[in-house]
């Protein structure tokens, strides 16, 4: 049985999609009279079923071989395109987790959405994200990969425009889905590249492809970057981040989805890509340079905000920029730790957040307050959560670092340095939040604050006890996708600093944190330069602004400009030909006077003219 | 066989024409369906009669017709023409079926609406210089009344532009084949002896840059474009939906079959150049359609931009980007349709095609819903969004010609990259925020109003998913397009990338690629 079940893993992301479809009458208004929650509970099963399916898939292949699924899809003269699926312990927990987490989400929204009248069309994109998602997680063709992180930006565009009525959430769709697809588009450009060379594009094939090392690096250089770019819109990376961040405009369950697993999956592909980029060391080089600048921006933009959600989807782009780092590093594995910790613990503090909303009808923490007595499950998530995304000893993120700096690998004092700084200024933000929602006295808006409905309660909690166990996973993971064994560095001074300071890091933002004056009025600061710096982590450091100006303005001139001239030259010249012809038909109908010797004497004239013209070559 | 594809709607016309005056719209429609969906079916047929794997044309019938100038009744069909006859006659059928019912003129629309599909079908099959041109004459003239009667305000102007423009056209192309018969010294317009011709390369390219010319204003290509955006905009939803879904395809089916086929060696000479025009009208089209405000308009231009790719395929002519051709020109076809269809839907409801005006039609009470939704559904197919035709297609397309012309070919991804913006922007300026005071109440959608719409979103997903369906009649000899009677070309058509081992994905000049 349980190997029946493993051979046909690949129909783990279908449940999803049968899901989807299934909601559909419910959604399109075809079946009214049982309300949308019937589409609800299809979907819930479809993910029960798929999480129980993958849970034994993972149990059962877990120190098995690897193993490949082939589908032969499409083939057209020299063109083959296989989709090919591996079944390994690392896709099949993936899978897992996304399952898992797409469970624990879609019990969540029954809660969240309970009185929203499209509850079925929720739950369908839900289906549709999980599918997509599964899929990513067991592809082993980057074709696959691409087809289905497509479907992932039009189901991300689709959630966040969810509420469709409210024009901030118009604008969030839009650029969520237009930011995406400017790193698929450049990410489609590298896969037709790769196609072109030969080989194929399984990601195995693609690494046997690699060891030949067929094309000039110059050539490598462009497609390695041609195939990060789609990661990084993926993974809302610096340039292409502000999306995420206008995407939790979205209900609140879809952003749990989408800040813990949406996001890592971008990484995962990188992951995958791994082998490729060592054609090319600029393409690892942009990688480390677009994760630091991430890291370390983001996690300023993110102590600026006010917005609960706002604040906490900017920390989890500078922990993806931490996974950018690793990947860059070629610290494969400690990437996939990474986003394994970050995900769950990510998914707890949103689903806390998401409590804290529905709640006080309100996203504002400076509005906040008190709420700490009142909520205790939610106080105990956002702890919990908090803990495992900071160094804290017996959590998650500990362990991860631990593994990451217990000289196994080449640490440089810069990495151990942004490692600090990301950790420390987490610190101070999740305390700062902690402390304006949970902490304090009560608000207007948190006076009446009951804890949330069981169907909130209950995914909460089980993530919780999750989270605390989650710890393991760093600690016993064997490291299966490094290729050699690392290093064993265990003695230099920076190695046997690295975790105490880290540590102490987490312990100087968790005071900064706790001394920090918090302005429950709205109100700027004093000084002219603190007041600047407000303003620009608040506004993002004005990147949607420089955007505006430059790529917005330059397409939106270039297409004013084009109109203009396909209005007034091209259509214009061709309208002008055509009056000349009537003007020339008006004028010359003149001389129509009926008398031959007028006939005679143009014909005359005109032959002349045409001799001359003919002939002239020989006056 | 192929005969009857002429003949069975021309009992159509005849069925219709003797009916009184007075008749119901709705039986000339349900007379006219039965006769096109008899088409389709003796089509299919076809089809499945159709050896995919056989050389050379199939089904062929030969006439001798005015002999002492060389004109024959000669038909055929190969992998080009099969899947293009199929689409057509879906096409017709669809939009036939979602004419209004309450039409006035019945008789002659209809009767016009299967001479068209007649024109069509005879183009496609016509294996003979002078009777391809007839066919692709005889289907401008109902073209032109039915914009000129059945169009919006400015019907007139429209009609007349399409007429001239297209008259120019097929001038050009008449230039060309005359040119082509007389040079070669053949006698005959049969098309089968002109393509081993071998005509000297110079006098091959003073004939096909008139025939470019002339399929390039029917495709259309910049600079030649104009006639189009106004042809759709003032012709009624039906009729829209066959010019982009079918008629446009007749001009990318001329510059494969007689372009490629007639001037291999000037082909392969002009190719460079024709992809940089191929990225240039679609860049331009896409440009241009960011910044309309009326719907159709919008679809329309696209639409230019979006045949364009058929051009860089056929440019690089290797066997991938030959079928990545055909592929698109089906897909171009189901998805324009599509968008036109809806696009016209909305107007019937709303009275407004204005981006500016319409605004939250997505809501779902009082709103068109179901027809946003597909709406949504074709514009991300049109974008090239997997699961659908239009990306498996355009992912042929890039593929098959980026070994041979990679700058081009990416400048080609950038229109397909714009295509979600300027469809994006339509969407969310029409489609969500709050509905507006001014299409408050809006009639109710009937299901004559979605089925057509469903029909075709189906057939997209379907073709999307199961690509192989889409290039079955036309994969296994599409090649014979190319090298059957014409010299083999050595750096054309290698099986492999096309580039032999020069795998540089470098900027080297263009020109540098040509073979000779």
């Amino acid at each position: 049985m349980t190997d029946f079940l493993l051979a046909n893993s690949w129909f783990i992301p279908l449940y999803g999609a049968i899901g989807a479809v299934l909601t559909l009458p419910w959604s399109l208004g075809i079946i009214r009279r049982t309300g949308p929650r019937p589409a609800a509970y299809i979907n819930l099963l479809m993910t029960l079923a798929a999480f129980v399916h993958s849970s034994i898939a993972f149990w059962a292949i877990w120190g098995q071989p690897t193993q490949k699924l082939v589908f032969n899809w499409f083939s057209a003269a020299d063109l083959t395109i296989p989709l090919t699926l591996e079944l390994s312990p690392v896709s099949l927990g993936a899978l897992e987790l996304v399952t898992g987490i797409s469970l624990l989400t879609q019990v969540y929204a029954l809660g969240y959405l309970e009185k929203d009248w499209s509850l079925a069309r929720f739950y369908g994109l839900m289906g549709l994200f999980e599918a997509a998602l599964g899929g990513v997680a067991l592809s082993d063709s980057l074709f696959l990969t691409y087809c289905l992180l497509e479907v992932l930006t039009l189901s991300t565009y689709l959630l966040v425009g969810f509420w469709y009525a409210q024009p901030l959430v118009v604008t969030a769709a839009r650029d969520a889905f237009l930011t995406k697809r400017v790193g698929d588009i450049i990410l489609l450009m590298g896969i037709v590249a790769l196609s072109s060379y030969g080989e194929g594009l399984d990601f195995s094939s693609l690494q046997n492809w690699v060891t030949t090392a067929p094309i000039s690096t110059w050539t490598a250089t462009w497609v390695g970057l041609t195939l990060i770019a789609g990661p990084t819109g993926k993974c809302a990376q610096f340039p292409l981040n502000l999306w995420l961040d206008e995407a939790m405009e979205g209900p609140n369950p879809a952003g749990i989805m989408r800040n813990s697993v949406v996001v890592s999956i971008g990484a995962y592909v990188l992951i995958k890509l791994q082998p490729i980029f060592i054609l090319s060391p600029i393409a690892e080089d942009v990688l480390i340079v677009i994760g630091t600048v991430t890291a370390i921006g983001t996690s300023l933009m993110a102590i600026a905000q006010i917005d609960i959600k706002r604040t906490l989807s900017h920390s989890s782009s500078a922990y993806l920029g931490l996974v950018f780092i690793a990947i860059g590093l070629g610290h494969v594995d400690i990437a996939l730790l990474l986003l394994f910790t970050h995900a769950i613990g990510k998914a707890l503090i949103f689903m806390s957040a998401g409590s804290i909303i529905l709640t006080t009808s309100n996203q504002n923490i400076t509005e906040m307050g008190g709420l700490g007595s009142k909520m205790p499950a939610t106080t105990i998530a956002f702890v919990v959560g908090s803990a495992s995304l900071v160094a804290c000893l017996p959590l998650g993120f500990f362990w991860t670092m631990q593994r990451w700096l217990n000289g196994s690998w080449e640490i440089h004092g810069w990495l151990l340095a942004i490692l600090m700084f990301v950790n420390a200024l987490s610190a101070v933000n999740l305390t700062r939040v902690f402390r304006l929602v949970f902490l304090g006295s009560t608000q207007p808006k948190t006076r009446r604050a009951p804890e949330v409905p069981w169907t909130m309660a209950l995914p909460m909690v089980g993530l919780t006890v999750v989270t605390l166990l989650a710890g393991i996973a760093p600690r016993l993971w064997p490291l299966w996708l490094s290729p050699v064994a690392p290093l064993a560095d265990v003695d230099s001074p920076l190695i046997s600093l690295a975790m105490p300071l880290l540590i102490s890091s987490g312990v100087v933002g968790l005071i900064i944190g706790s001394t920090l004056e918090l302005r429950r009025a709205w109100s700027r600061p004093m000084q002219r330069s603190m007041r600047f710096l407000q303003d620009l982590f608040a506004y993002d450091f004005y990147i949607e602004k420089i955007y505006e100006l430059t790529v917005v303005m330059a397409v939106s001139l270039t297409s004013k400009a084009t109109t203009w001239f396909d209005r007034y030259v091209v259509d214009g010249a061709v309208n002008f030909v055509g009056l000349a012809t009537i003007f020339s038909g008006q004028a010359l109908k003149y001389n129509v006077s009926g008398r031959s010797q007028f006939y005679v004497l143009t014909i005359v004239i005109g032959t002349c003219v045409l001799f001359v013209l003919t002939n002239g070559w020989l006056f | 066989m192929l005969s009857a594809l002429l003949l069975i709607p021309l009992v159509g016309i005849a069925a219709i024409g003797f009916l009184p005056g007075t008749i119901d719209p709705k039986i000339c429609r349900r007379i006219s369906l039965v006769a096109i969906l008899a088409t389709l079916i003796w089509t299919i047929w076809i089809g499945i009669g159709f050896d995919p794997t056989a050389p050379g044309m199939q089904f062929s019938e030969f006439v001798p017709w005015v002999p002492w100038m060389g004109f024959n009744y000669h038909l055929g069909v190969d992998g080009l023409s099969m899947p293009l006859l199929v689409l057509n006659g879906v096409l017709t059928a669809i939009s036939i079926a979602s004419t209004p019912g309450d039409l006035h003129r019945p008789r002659f629309y209809y009767t016009l609406m299967l001479l068209i599909n007649i024109g069509v079908t005879g183009a496609f099959v016509a294996q003979d210089l002078f009777l391809f041109f007839g066919f692709y004459e005889l289907e401008i003239v109902p073209l032109y009344f039915l914009i000129a009667i059945w169009g919006g305000k400015r019907r007139g102007y429209a009609a007349t532009k399409f007429l001239i423009y297209t008259a120019i056209s097929g001038f050009c192309i008449l230039a060309s084949f005359l040119g082509v018969v007389w040079l070669s010294g053949t006698g005959s317009f049969d098309y089968a002896p002109l393509r081993s011709a071998g005509l000297p390369l110079g006098t091959q390219i003073l004939l096909l840059v008139p025939l470019l010319v002339g399929f390039g204003i029917k495709i259309p290509f910049f600079p030649f474009h104009t006639w189009l955006p106004d042809a759709h905009v003032e012709a009624s939803t039906p009729v829209s939906m066959l010019l982009a879904g079918v008629l446009l395809k007749l001009g990318t089916y001329g510059l494969l079959r007689f372009g490629v086929g007639l001037f291999l060696d000037a082909w392969a000479y002009l190719a460079p150049w024709l992809a940089v025009w191929a990225a240039v009208s679609a860049l331009y089209g896409a440009s241009c359609a960011i910044a309309q405000t009326d719907m159709k308009k919008v679809v329309a231009y696209s639409s230019i931009a979006h045949m364009a790719f058929i051009l860089l395929a056929a440019a690089a002519t290797t066997q991938l980007s030959l079928l990545a051709a055909v592929c698109q020109m089906i897909a171009h076809g189901l998805i324009s349709a599509l968008l036109f269809f809806l696009v016209g839907v909305v107007y019937k409801k709303t009275g407004t095609r204005d981006v500016n005006v319409l605004r939250g039609l997505l809501n779902f009470s009082r709103g068109l819903p179901l027809i946003g939704s597909l709406i949504i559904l074709g514009v991300m197919a049109s974008a090239g969004l997997p699961g659908m035709v239009g990306f498996i297609a355009e992912f042929l397309v890039f593929r098959g010609s980026f070994s041979l012309f990679p700058v081009q070919t990416l400048l080609c991804m950038v229109g397909t990259g714009l295509t979600a913006v300027y469809f994006l922007l339509m969407v969310n300026k029409v489609f969500f925020g709050r509905l507006s005071e001014v299409t408050i109440d809006l009639p109710q959608v009937q299901w004559s109003d979605r089925i057509p719409a469903l029909i075709l979103s189906v057939v997209i997903f379907i073709l999307g998913i199961q690509p192989n369906w889409l290039v079955f009649w036309s994969e296994p000899r599409i090649v014979s397009l190319v090298t059957e009677f014409g010299q083999p070309q050595a750096g054309l058509l290698t099986p492999g990338n096309g580039m032999g081992d020069d795998r540089d994905l470098g900027f080297q000049p263009i020109k540098s690629e040509v073979t000779q």
